[in-house]
């Protein structure tokens, strides 16, 4: 594209002639240290809590700490240019992000700025990053489902949407790998996802930004990346600018979903950005705010009624409903849920999706502990035939474990616990699935259907993997209509068990498994 | 500095208050201003952190030095602050002592740096409009800064109201690149 010179000075003309110029007055101040992003700052009495500060060269900070003769700020991006003397002015201000549409597909950092080289944002949007989150009149409970795709979590733990459901667990358990394909499935639900990555290697970022492009699902995304190699202070404001770019979905009537990868990296951002500001230290050297830090951020993921939305967009939107559903990721170490972040996240959020190390290592995949794992809301949203079927599911793994750990000492075990058993060991090998394999409801209650009612009964324990993959197939090439109809009307009526049922008894006839 | 300030704000209200209930507060300027001066030198700053030298000695020197403008009350108020091993505090003592005493008489400093000389018109109309803004008498300080360009800046305490042409071009810079 070609641009002419005359294009470029009358661009440059309009600009200087819009240019407001007022003399301003602001109240100003003078560097005193900086300690790793940190910067101490006498005078700025006028500052407020949380305010922008403005720093020489294009430099934005925010004030953090009010003292009687000194403010402590955080830098937000690079520091190294500053320096004991500068002069510090206030903006009257709160830091704001761009919002809106133009961000889906985008991988941006934690001030809103483009890192994917595909140009500028061309939002015309900004929201502030810290809102309270809305009040109880405003919301709604929670109704509709967030299909994760993976049979395990949408059967025995559903997320609803506006719930903040928390995956949990050891490193390299795959707690990145369920989000993510949570994301990959919303491709035709219509739920817009944000994918905040806090602390992570770049090239780890970079990996799930290229699988999300590869399945398709980088179009519904936002990603907000604040790698390990950025300065604390953006890895700490990341989540909240997720969240401020999710909400404006929920505010406009629409669904959205936000996954913070992970909250523990953000806490000990937070922490490390605490301890530089003298703050005082309380358990595990957290500072004692570390609560908040998290209940503010989960808080504002709701689902909001109609008047809500009315309200916020200004008469724009009527009659729909937003949400904004929420996972936050907790890294624990060596399985020890006990620590700070992971009890305070635990305690705020409404339920956990508990992923083990040994269970990973078995060849559970997902490694989800079904005994422990929980959704406190998720199962007034689940869709109507996988919460009939998925009671069968929970009950038999129940009754699994519980059989399981004294059966290894009987010899002989009578004819009902040996069933049991094997029907428990059916239910745990059905309910692996692979990475990037997200199933649609029918196809869940097809698999579920079958094992239920045991037409998985007589097949060898290392084939029941086999099966399932076969029976899907064979459901896909000669029962695409029942798929379809159980995906437009996923109620467990007569119809439809007939159907499910018609379908895998003319599969277990064709014995091609 | 901040810290320095946050030590020396007690003992500045403490003889501002002391101060004001005798209606001092002129003296008191002076004999604050002329200690701090003795404490700024460098032979007595030497002193200062001397474990050879005591409390009462460092308080005799730097009364009688100051002599006869401490007064009584002075020469007490040095006393305590040598106890508290506090006398190098004394030019910030003596700073926050005359912003006490300007807020409570109402008057402010204001510096005004222009790229020209302003003429006495000039000043009148300036001094009239900030005596309105800030509801305080004002005391006009005037500098010389030809790197303006043009137009002023004024600054009173933490205020500061920039009405030049340098912060103007380097707001359309600003606004031309981001």
């Amino acid at each position: 594209m070609a641009i002419k010179a005359t294009e470029i000075s009358d661009l440059i003309k309009q600009r200087i002639e819009n240019f407001k110029s007022v003399t301003e007055a602001r109240n100003v101040g003078t560097i005193v240290s900086v300690t790793d992003g940190i910067t101490r700052i006498h005078g700025l009495a006028d500052a407020r809590y949380g305010e922008m500060l403005e720093f020489p060269g294009n430099t934005f900070g925010l004030a953090l700490n009010l003292e009687q003769d000194s403010v402590g700020a955080v830098v937000l991006g690079e520091y190294k240019h500053l320096k004991e003397g500068d002069t510090v002015k206030t903006t009257n201000r709160i830091l704001e992000v761009p919002v809106g549409r133009e961000l889906l597909g985008r991988v941006v950092d934690s001030l809103g700025v483009p890192l994917d080289g595909k140009g500028p944002v061309k939002s015309t949007q900004t929201a502030p990053i810290e809102r309270v989150a809305p009040g109880v009149i405003y919301r709604q409970s929670v109704s509709q489902p967030v299909q994760t795709g993976y049979k395990a979590v949408d059967s025995m733990v559903p997320i609803g949407r506006g719930q903040r459901e928390l995956i949990i667990g050891d490193r390299q358990t795959g707690k990145t790998a369920l989000a993510v394909d949570t994301i990959i499935n919303q491709k035709t639900s219509g739920i817009k996802c944000i994918y905040v990555a806090i602390g992570q290697k770049q090239s780890t970022i970079a990996n799930v930004v290229r699988k999300l492009e590869e399945h398709g699902a980088l179009a519904h995304t936002v990603v907000v990346a604040a790698a390990a190699s950025t300065p604390a202070a953006m890895q700490y404001i990341a989540a909240y600018s997720g969240v401020t770019m999710g909400e404006f979905f929920m505010d406009n009537g629409e669904d959205a979903l936000i996954i913070y990868d992970d909250l523990s990296k953000q806490a000990v951002a937070y922490r490390q950005i605490a301890l530089l500001l003298r703050r005082p230290p309380g358990r595990e050297a957290f500072p004692g705010d570390v609560f908040y830090l998290h209940s503010r951020l989960l808080e504002r993921s709701a689902r909001v009624n109609a008047e809500y939305v009315e309200m916020v967009s200004k008469g724009r939107v009527k009659g729909k409903t937003g949400s904004l559903t929420g996972l936050p990721i907790i890294e624990t170490q060596a399985g020890d849920v006990t620590a700070f972040v992971p009890t305070n996240v635990i305690s705020i959020t409404d339920g956990q999706i508990f992923l083990e190390t040994d269970l990973f290592n078995a060849g559970i995949r997902p490694a989800m502990n079904a005994g422990i794992s929980v959704s406190r809301v998720g199962g007034a949203a689940q869709t109507d035939i996988i919460k009939k079927l998925g009671g069968g599911i929970r009950l038999a793994l129940a009754q699994y474990r519980e059989l399981a750990a004294f059966s290894q000492f009987a010899s002989d075990l009578d004819e009902a616990t040996r069933r049991q058993l094997e029907r428990g060991q059916r239910v745990t090998e059905v309910m692996k699935q692979k990475q990037y394999a997200p199933m649609s409801v029918a196809e869940m209650a097809l698999s579920i259907y079958a094992v239920n009612n045991g037409y998985m009964d007589k097949v060898e324990l290392k084939k029941v993997v086999a099966f399932e993959a076969a029976l899907q197939a064979f459901a896909h090439s000669n029962y695409r209509a029942m798929l379809d109809a159980i995906n437009g009307q996923p109620k467990f009526s007569e119809e439809n068990q007939a159907q499910l049922k018609k379908c895998i008894e003319d599969f277990v006839a064709t014995g091609t498994y | 500095m901040a810290d320095r300030l946050t030590i020396a704000r007690p003992y500045a209200r403490a003889a501002f208050e002391e101060a004001r209930a005798d209606g001092g507060l002129g003296n008191w300027s002076n004999a604050l201003a002329i200690a701090a001066e003795v404490v700024k030198d460098r032979r007595v700053e030497a002193l200062l952190g001397n474990p050879h030298v005591t409390p009462e000695e460092l308080a005799a020197l730097v009364s009688g030095i100051a002599g006869a403008q401490l007064g009584e009350q002075g020469a007490n108020f040095v006393r305590t602050l040598a106890d508290n091993h506090r006398l190098g505090y004394l030019p910030e003592i003596a700073t926050l002592f005359n912003t006490f005493k300007d807020a409570a008489e109402g008057v402010a400093d204001v510096t005004v740096s222009s790229a020209s000389a302003l003429d006495a018109a000039q000043q009148k109309k300036l001094s009239a409009a900030l005596e309105q803004r800030l509801r305080r008498k004002v005391r006009l300080h005037y500098e010389l800064d030809p790197s303006l360009i043009g137009g002023a800046v004024l600054r009173t305490g933490d205020l500061v109201i920039d009405g030049s042409i340098r912060s103007r071009l380097e707001r359309i810079a600003y606004e031309l690149t981001a």
